[in-house]
């Protein structure tokens, strides 16, 4: 090889690996920051691990004097950019999750907002008890849970605000607040159910439960007996947790459905036997047919039988009231390139239940490109303690989980049977959750919580720079 | 001597692609993000890979496996330079499609440098030695990444891969003045 190739070679890589440095650098300087909805990259300026109280604090002082805008991230499950803001700062909360303080007589425990429900329930179910009201899932953090209010499986301890004693917040001006019913009470409506939008929730004191061995049993009955049946559920005291199922596959199309309710098992014994904590495992055969029910109705059908022999099978099982708030979702999880998978939520009222699934089949059947994978029913108590509260009387909770493409065509069109669904929900005196992507309309907002200007006037009262901002309150907030 | 210098920048080799070899792969998997895609770049890597034998195999024996190895080498160098950049799917079919031809050539050329160094006589204990020391170089290096990763980014692995690469080129280089002198 001649000296001349050699030099050249040696100029040019040269010259390539100090760009791709440079390029690399930039980069790096601008993370990209991107929810489980998937629909709303965003580069922001960078992304904060959370270390420390003092820390937490800095960042939010150093903010108020540099103008950063800043958000705050648990495992970013909310769909619709709640978690972080063009060019802003994203403050993730992810390892601030120390367990503070446990009194099992009382039966509460103060943990760091990171913390999920998991790490709570591995720390106190050695000592028997366990968490009132959470997502059937244990993935989350508590100040996420905290943000979106969340509800669960359990029909008996209300909503999850019932079971917060009081939290700690670091507010816009870099004050650390105790908030509860007693002290700055106005902030304890608002922060729960808050999205973010008020401050940093350090700490959160909750109430627990003890922990209990129930019995599962699930039976498939058609819609239009549903609601007298969970009447019945609601009122037998042994009955403590409850989720229903409703069909999507074409052949019994929003018709046939399973109901599981957990009753407290006769014999309480076994407890002890039962209580080791079950680990996520993946279930092969459902992450199959799921994935199949993406791509045909044959799969639709053929997963929503399989769902049934798998349930008589577990009938008459006994399960811990932990074990039953840890469901599996890694048979859930999904990757694609160009499709992703989004909730959706509705609450109606119990008694709308039969007229509302009827003028849903009606909007749905006529959307052919609609991918509509699964839908679970949960009950929700009255409950209008958060000033953006979905549950203005007793209701049923619907989650939908629709698979989608992601350019911007396919948004569109997702949007445009979300609108229909929701204007359906809203004629049944229903609501809408709002921790997913902003398909709703601004009227529809406004129609579903009633509260929703006064909710954000407040935010501005309490953060008048708009420190804490996210594309939530970009979209409807402003 | 000649045989050694091989072997060395052979080993080194070893060491940068072991290296890189797990952040690659989730590298694929952080753009890709489904396995039809991930499918897809290895795919592409051995297609081009098959397409591309027949020629290497050809020039190896007109150009000599030397200069084809210092190809290899500089080339693994200059697109390594582009992987910490890569934001779309396309771009890595883009890489793996150079990457298949360039792994093509140092499949083969490795080959035929071995067949021409070796002994008959010697061939296995010689061919031994050599995957023992490359074997060595993989292993310290998937050892020490494991330890330096903590500290380092992974962009920061793969310029410090293609550093590498560019020092195996030029033990290479020096072959034919240590041929000549022994």
């Amino acid at each position: 090889m001649n000296k001349k190739v050699i030099v050249s070679f040696f100029i040019g890589y040269s010259l390539l690996f100090a760009g791709s440095i440079y390029k690399y650098e930039q980069k790096l300087l601008h993370p990209v920051a991107e929810d489980a909805g998937r629909l709303l990259p965003i580069a922001v300026k960078s992304i904060k691990q959370a270390e420390g109280e003092k820390q937490l604090q800095d960042i939010v002082r150093r903010a108020n004097k540099t103008g950063d805008k800043l958000s705050i991230a648990g495992m970013q499950h909310s769909q619709g950019g709640h978690t972080y803001y063009p060019n802003g700062t994203v403050i993730d909360m992810k390892k601030y999750k120390k367990v503070l303080r446990f009194d099992p007589q009382q039966r509460t425990i103060t943990v760091q907002s990171g913390a999920t429900w998991d790490d709570i329930q591995q720390y106190i179910n050695p000592y028997g008890l366990a968490v009132k009201v959470m997502q059937s899932q244990n993935i989350f953090t508590i100040g996420g849970s905290l943000s979106v209010n969340v509800h669960g499986r359990d029909i008996r301890y209300g909503s999850l605000i019932d079971t917060v004693e009081s939290f700690r917040l670091l507010t816009a001006d870099g004050h650390i607040i105790n908030v509860s019913r007693e002290e700055n009470e106005q902030l304890f409506s608002l922060v729960i159910g808050g999205y973010g939008l008020f401050g940093i929730i350090l700490d959160v004191t909750l109430t627990l439960a003890k922990d209990e061995l129930y019995e599962k049993n699930t039976r498939m009955i058609d819609y239009k007996e549903y609601t007298s049946y969970f009447k019945e559920v609601a009122n037998n005291p042994e009955v403590k947790m409850h989720l229903a199922r409703i069909s999507v596959a074409p052949d019994t199309y929003l018709k046939e459905m399973y109901v599981t309710d957990w009753t407290l098992a006769a014999d309480q014994s076994g407890l002890a036997a039962h209580s080791p904590l079950k680990e996520d495992r993946i279930v092969a055969a459902p992450k199959m047919l799921l994935g199949l029910s993406r791509y045909s109705d044959w799969g639709k059908n053929k997963f929503w039988e399989l769902q049934r022999v798998y349930m008589e099978r577990g009938n008459g099982e006994l399960e811990t009231r932990n074990n039953v708030m840890r469901s599996e979702t890694a048979f859930m999880e999904y990757e694609n390139g160009s499709r992703t998978e989004v909730l959706q939520e509705y609450f109606v009222p119990v008694n709308e239940f039969m007229d509302y699934i009827d003028d849903l089949r009606t909007v749905l059947e006529k959307e052919e490109g609609f991918n509509l994978l699964n839908i679970t029913i949960r009950y929700v108590e009255k409950d209008e303690q958060a000033v953006l509260s979905y549950a203005k009387e007793d209701m049923f909770a619907f989650v939908l989980l629709i698979n989608q493409g992601r350019s911007s065509q396919e948004i569109d069109q997702t949007e445009r049977v979300i609108r229909k669904m929701v204007d359906v929900t809203l004629d049944h005196k229903g609501s809408y959750y709002l921790p997913y992507y902003a398909y709703p309309s601004m009227e529809q907002l406004h129609t579903a919580y009633p509260r929703s200007q006064e909710f954000f006037r407040m935010k501005r009262k309490y953060d008048p720079a708009e420190r804490f901002i996210n594309l939530f309150y970009e979209e409807y907030g402003k | 001597m000649n045989f050694r210098r091989f072997i060395l920048s052979q080993s080194l080799i070893m060491m940068a692609g072991s290296m890189i070899f797990p952040f690659y792969v989730l590298l694929l998997r952080n753009v890709g993000e489904s396995y039809t895609q991930f499918g897809w770049a290895y795919g592409l890597f051995a297609l081009t890979s098959a397409v591309a034998y027949p020629v290497i195999g050809k020039s190896a024996d007109q150009l000599g496996d030397q200069l084809l190895l210092v190809i290899y080498t500089w080339g693994m160098a200059v697109i390594l330079l582009f992987f910490p950049l890569v934001t779309e799917v396309w771009q890595v079919y883009v890489l793996q499609i150079f990457m298949g031809l360039l792994g093509a050539l140092q499949k083969n050329t490795e080959k035929t440098s071995l067949a021409r160094h070796v002994r008959k006589e010697r061939a296995g204990q010689q061919i031994g030695a050599y995957h023992t020391w490359t074997s060595v170089g993989a292993a310290i290096a998937i050892i020490l990444t494991g330890y330096i990763v903590d500290f380092l980014t992974i962009g920061t692995i793969f310029y410090l891969a293609s550093f590498i690469y560019v020092m195996s080129g030029i033990i290479l280089l020096k072959k034919p003045e240590q041929a000549a002198s022994q």
